[in-house]
């Protein structure tokens, strides 16, 4: 992946990434080399999205006098999967399952994801009961058919589901992940008889057991396959129309990128695409200022997403759950079982709502008092104090220079709430409510980060942390403090932290075989066939992307466990070839990584492999932003310097004045001590009194962290 | 340390969730057992230098946290803070002490810093396979229902005690998976030691204890505070469940008295000469439970939970059973205890609790032969029935209460046994008619693959008495247990021939309210969805609803059902009329 391609002039020196957001849509070009960059930023067009997509990228190239021709890649995420899903707004769609076994997706794991709460709802699934239907066949766990598939009423069930309206069916059929046959042959029934109807097979889609989590991601995948194809489709036409010669690209859930054709056959592949960039900004950012390990922190109005990147790597999960019903709590959503750049969510954003519980404790979220009413601050009605408005009171937000001086907030209101709701309950002085609101809420992002870290075994006082959204600047330094970080990395830019990511990506493509073989009994040709297999698949595949032969790597990992636990930990492999004495390596790394993750060695049994991986990939694009227009070289630190403003910090036990630097002028190699704040037009930078700042080239704001323990 | 002002506390105590949170995934990534990481039959929890509960994880089962939780001190009495080295692991399955069968292993480890001992963390989870009989509620006593582990070191200085591992191995049906769930659950502990250990820095705490007080204090408090809004009084309740021989009562006085609740089971049945027998510790964790569950669910669970809760049974009934009854069914009277304390407490505060539940999670042991290999199989299932009613929801279906284990997919459970399992789908019309619906059950059937004999022991309950409905709705369906298609004697060890099937079919949770005042809509819904059969909405609910569409039709869309709106009106005035 160091192996740069070399620098002959190229026509088409520019790439682009463009993010679909509920409410925004983001672009941003970038010259390959040079790093000049330019954005745009418009009102997303749920009707057609692709829309927003073409009249912002106009506009863009039209400012910076480019033209679409000189565009090598768009990469593009989007929330609308995530949308559809959360809103119903999919395809009516059907599920064909073997007989007896319709309601899987509904019966679920049978458990209560919370033991004391008598209220709980479970998710409801995609599809209605009524659209839920049984076919005779059956295949037994060794891949042996049963009872054949009963081709008959499969057609009959296609002809009706096409003149009742139905456009899409999941065939999802027992043990289809072992023997596909029947599962093929009812798709190419229903194919023949219903040629409208859109047909995802799990066995195609996710061929892994566990028949609730495959059924319903299956199908997640089928339920808004024509939305994406139809939107994916109509983006490539608007973009032939503006002469775009590039690749477009899409990325996935797991960080990684695919062709349109890829994305339009799985679109379950897409969820979650926009936050798996914000994680890919910050490895990429971390990588350029020598980080390999970050903890990236997103915090936007309504949840905070964390992520951790170890050794240069976010952490992949295999399974995750779309539209939690409650309270974000795990088992309260849709299970997708797909790779994805684990990401935690939380309930902690600006607009969550402070109060006192009924331990008379304080508490933050996860209500949110959303955009409307929103927080008191903001004017709209709100009455119930929030993290903004928490924020406000302690000064860290400048009331009169609120999305750069666009909106003013209302700082009276904003301490009525705090007062009458937290303070006086809690018989507290308004600032100590005030920073306890702050505190508690950064203690639970922290809580969650720790403890996502923890879970992948790794110790966050190791980890830089990488703060942006809208309110992650705020809280970042009393989170790295909490988490013992060494340091706090502030981008510049933080608006845009996923178009960022989109082009941080290397082209790649990852490949996995099942095959379950203990250690000792390992027919090591076998293995080398597959790997070889797979690695020729990902030259092939990165080749026609305009990949060079030597630009491509491959990376081999395997997942193992103790034989008879039920879940695989994941062990690097070398390249080569691999022959008897690799097997004895082998359970030394195994040993090794389970020890560092459970702290204790496993019983003295035989070890297995399930899974053989490969991932291929492209050199991983540098991606450095410049700001020639707003800072110059010249600029002084005083200049930069806006004024000093009351803010409140707990090691004063008061307000204390404290420095405004404005960041468009502060330039790389610049130092400051905390307190301080830093603003920008989209984030504000609050640091405490023990921090050290510095501008670094790329015009990070680099905070080293006083030492942890209180 | 500092002194604790709300804040402080309440970042503290978050810190502490989170570990034992940790401590509960590290328990689940490394088991061997499907009972532990498919079902979740465990509990994880960190406790103070006095054995006192302070924090437990997010799940588990009410059978396994608490006892846990009142068991800790038995391991302090065994093995004192002094005979204590850096390493040492302790387990126990001993049911009085502990979890009320030999099948729950109880691991408790102590957190040394330097080199004094700062907490303890403990988990329990249930074991494939003990020995002895296979699971069931034949045994007269304990002796039969496998081999009994007093409190002992399973770790002596990170070391395996390997003469206890070989008894073990030699002891039980399945060693690999049991004694690879020991070492999963000694991992689980480790973890957890390792994330307050760092907390303990961080926070430079030099000891738990002054947080564990405030934490049980205001726990304590928080619960009294919510007990003063039930009504002072003593209210009282019966239910019956099939027992073995002979249906059992379960009787309970529930007397609340300002800021504390006695919960007193006197009257209900003696104990059984058959493994159905409940220990105090067991029936102590689900009444407990019940309490918490119904006044503070938000009030994290520790020992101050238990303060305000005062809970009696007579010394050898079935709630407190004396050695050397045998009890390794003891979940199936156990898990009444929530809906019968429920049951109590309806007159009091009706818009506050369920209906009768399902209750008892069934549990079968299944165990067969590999066509192919000639290997045996032992297969430990769960499966869940409907939830009761609420006051403002339907019940869930085919979700577990009390209990918190969950079911297997047919996948794995067909991996890991020559077992098929021919159907798992939600049973039509079990749910309880009422203004709010009872939870569904579920129906299931399972046949063999291959040749020869095998066995099922299907330890299930609510086959004679249904759950009940409150304020005028109807009870949940009766379960079903068959071999064949004829009533089979539930838990016994079946012996079957190759060609048998078994049908398990699962209770429906009972309705709240009357069945006449749901809305019709719902209703129609029920029926358009199959949890109510157009016969049933006219029989429960009195609501008329036709099928229109072609009777060979496969495809049948809402708009193919006409809810007769003055036909519905017209029934349910004369039902009224029938039953004023």
């Amino acid at each position: 992946m160091n192996s740069e391609p070399p620098p002959t002039p190229s026509p088409q020196p520019y790439r682009a990434g463009a993010d679909i957001g509920g409410t925004f849509t983001d672009l941003l070009v970038v010259h390959r080399e040079t790093g000049e960059f330019y954005i745009g930023k418009g009102l997303t067009t749920p009707e057609d999205p692709s829309l927003a997509v073409e009249a912002i990228l106009r506009q863009v190239l039209a400012d910076a006098g480019l033209s679409a021709g000189e565009l090598r890649h768009l990469i593009h995420g989007t929330t609308l999967v995530t949308n559809a899903m959360i809103e119903r707004k999919g395809a009516r769609t059907a599920l064909l399952t073997t007989q007896g076994f319709r309601d899987s997706i509904e019966i679920g794991r049978e458990t209560r994801y919370d033991l004391y709460d008598l209220m709980l709802e479970q998710p409801k699934p995609l599809v209605p009961r009524y659209l839920r239907f049984e076919v005779p066949q059956r295949t037994l766990q060794d891949g042996t058919t049963h009872t054949e598939l009963d081709a008959e009423s499969v057609e009959r069930l296609g002809r009706e589901l096409a003149a009742n309206g139905i456009e899409a069916v999941a065939v999802t059929f027992l043990h289809s992940f072992t023997n596909p046959a029947a599962e093929r042959e009812a798709a190419e029934i229903l194919r023949r008889v219903a040629p409208g109807l859109r047909v995802s097979i799990s066995s195609d889609v996710v061929p892994e057991i566990r028949e609730f989590e495959r059924a319903s991601t299956t199908l997640a995948n089928v339920y808004v396959q024509d939305l994406v194809e139809t939107y994916l489709r109509q983006l490539e036409r608007r973009l032939l129309a503006l002469d775009f010669a590039g690749g477009f690209y899409l990325m996935l859930s797991s960080g990684g990128i695919a062709t349109v054709d890829t994305a339009v056959r799985y679109p379950v592949r897409l969820l979650e695409s926009g936050p798996a960039a914000g994680a890919l900004a910050a490895q990429a950012y971390g990588l350029a200022a020598g980080h390999e390990d970050l903890i990236s922190f997103d915090m936007g109005g309504t949840t905070a997403k964390i992520c951790v990147i170890d050794k240069g790597e976010p952490s992949i999960a295999h399974e995750f759950e779309v539209g939690r019903v409650y309270r974000f709590a795990k088992g309260s959503g849709l299970p997708i079982k797909l790779p994805v750049i684990e990401l935690i969510e939380i309930g902690t954003g600006g607009g969550s709502i402070a109060r006192v519980d009924s331990l008379g404790l304080l508490k933050t979220g996860p209500d949110s008092a959303g955009a409307v009413p929103g927080p008191v601050c903001y004017g709209g009605g709100g009455t119930e104090p929030t993290i903004t408005d928490a924020n406000l009171i302690l000064g860290y937000l400048d009331p009169d220079y609120f999305l750069g001086g666009t909106m003013s907030l209302d700082l009276d209101g904003a301490q009525r709430a705090v007062r009458d709701k937290i303070a006086e309950p809690l018989g507290v002085s308004l600032e100590e409510a005030a920073w306890g609101i702050h505190q508690i809420a950064n203690e639970n992002m922290a809580n969650a980060a720790r403890v996502h870290a923890l879970e992948r075994g790794k110790d966050p006082r190791r980890f830089p942390l990488f703060a942006f959204g809208g309110a992650g600047p705020v809280h970042a330094y009393r989170i790295a403090l909490s988490l013992g970080s060494p340091r706090l990395l502030a981008p510049l830019g933080a608006g845009v932290m996923s178009t960022v990511g989109f082009l941080t990506a290397p082209l790649a493509f990852d490949f996995v075989r099942s095959w379950v073989t203990e250690l000792e009994d390992i027919d090591w040709q076998k293995v080398n066939d597959l790997f070889a297999e797979m690695e020729s698949q990902g030259q092939v595949l990165l080749a026609e992307s305009g990949l060079a032969g030597a630009e491509i790597t491959h990376r081999r990992q395997v997942d193992m466990r103790y034989v008879g636990q039920g879940h695989e930990i994941r062990v690097g492999l070398g390249a080569g070839r691999l022959d008897a004495t690799s097997g004895k390596e082998l359970r030394t790394r195994f040993e090794k990584v389970y020890r560092e993750l459970y702290e204790r060695p496993g019983p003295p049994v035989a070890v297995e492999i399930l899974g053989w991986r490969v991932a291929s990939s492209g050199p991983t694009p540098r991606i450095r932003l410049r700001v020639e227009a707003e800072s110059t070289d010249e600029a002084t630190l005083e200049e930069a310097r806006k004024g000093t403003r009351r803010a409140y910090f707990p090691e004063a036990g008061a307000y204390v004045d404290t420095a405004v630097y404005d960041r468009y002028r502060l330039s790389p190699g610049m130092c400051f001590p905390g307190p301080a704040i830093v603003e920008e037009r989209e984030s504000t930078v609050v640091l405490g009194p023990e921090a050290r700042c510095e501008i670094d080239r790329d015009h990070n704001l680099v905070v080293r962290m006083p030492k942890a323990g209180r | 340390m500092p002194a604790l002002n709300p804040i402080a506390l309440e970042v503290l105590w978050n810190r502490l969730l989170s570990v034992a949170n940790e401590q509960q995934t590290t328990l689940i990534r490394t088991a061997f057992s499907t009972i532990v990481r498919e079902s979740l039959d465990l509990a994880c929890g960190v406790f103070d230098t006095r054995g006192q509960m302070i924090g437990q994880s997010l799940t588990g089962t009410p059978g396994h946290i608490n006892p846990m939780a009142t068991g800790a001190v038995h391991f302090l009495e065994a093995y004192p803070p002094e005979v204590l080295e850096p390493g040492d692991v302790l387990v126990t399955n001993d049911p009085w002490q502990t979890a009320g069968q030999v099948n729950d292993f109880t691991v408790m480890t102590p957190v040394f810093r330097d080199s004094t001992i700062v907490a303890y963390f403990a988990n329990c989870c249930h074991s494939p396979d003990i020995g002895g009989r296979i699971l069931s509620a034949q045994a007269r006593e304990v002796f039969e229902e496998g081999l009994r582990v007093p409190i002992t070191r399973l770790f002596h200085r990170g070391e395996p005690n390997e003469e206890l591992f070989k008894i073990l191995r030699a002891n039980v049906r399945t060693p690999a998976e049991t004694v690879g769930d020991l070492y999963a659950q000694t991992s689980s502990n480790a973890v957890g030691a390792r994330s307050l250990l760092q907390m303990m820095d961080e926070f430079g705490l030099e000891t738990l204890d002054p947080l564990a007080d405030e934490i049980i204090h205001r726990s304590e408090q928080a619960l009294r505070n919510a007990l003063e809004d039930i009504p002072n009084g003593r209210y009282e309740h019966e239910v019956w469940s099939d027992g073995f021989e002979e249906p059992l009562k379960l009787k309970v006085a529930v007397t609340v008295e300002a800021r504390d609740i006695h919960i007193d089971f006197a009257g209900s049945s003696p104990q059984s000469q058959r493994g159905i027998n409940v220990v105090l510790n067991y029936t102590k964790g689900y009444a407990s439970f019940a309490v918490k569950a119904v006044i503070s669910p938000e009030v994290p669970h520790n020992e101050g939970s238990f303060r305000p809760v005062h809970i009696t049974a007579p010394k050898g009934s079935i709630l407190n059973c004396q050695e050397p009854a045998a009890v390794a069914s003891r979940h199936l009277v156990g898990h009444f205890l929530p809906g019968l304390i429920f049951g109590a407490l309806a007159p009091a505060i009706p818009d506050r609790i369920l209906a009768g539940g399902a209750d008892p999670a069934w549990m079968s042991i299944w165990r067969a032969t590999w066509p192919k290999t000639q290997k045996p199989a032992n297969f430990t299932l769960f499966q869940l029935g409907g939830m009761g009613a609420r006051p403002t929801k339907d019940g869930l279906s085919t979700t577990g209460f009390p209990s918190g284990v969950g079911g297997v997919p047919a996948e794995i459970l067909e991996t890991q046994a020559p077992i098929f399992q021919r159907r798992r789908e939600l049973r039509t019309d079990s749910g309880g008619a009422g203004k709010f619906r009872g939870g569904l059950g579920q129906a299931t059937d399972f046949a063999h693959v291959g040749e020869g004999s095998w066995s099922v022991s299907a330890m299930v309950d609510r086959t004679q008495f249904a759950a009940h409905g409150l304020l005028g709705a109807q009870p949940g369906a009766l379960g079903e247990l068959e071999l064949d298609g004829e009533t089979a004697a539930p838990k016994t060890v079946l012996w079957m021939d190759e060609k048998a099937v078994v049908s398990m079919n699962l209770p429906g949770g009972g309705g709240y309210g009357d069945p006449l005042e749901r809305e019709p809509e719902l209703v129609l819904r029920d029926v358009i969805h199959g949890y109510v059969s157009i016969g049933a909405a006219r029989e429960s609910y009195g609501v008329v609803i036709t099928y229109q569409g072609s009777p060979s039709q496969i495809v049948r869309l809402p708009h193919h059902y006409r809810l007769d709106r003055p036909a519905t009106a017209q029934l349910r005035q004369a039902r009224r009329h029938r039953h004023p």
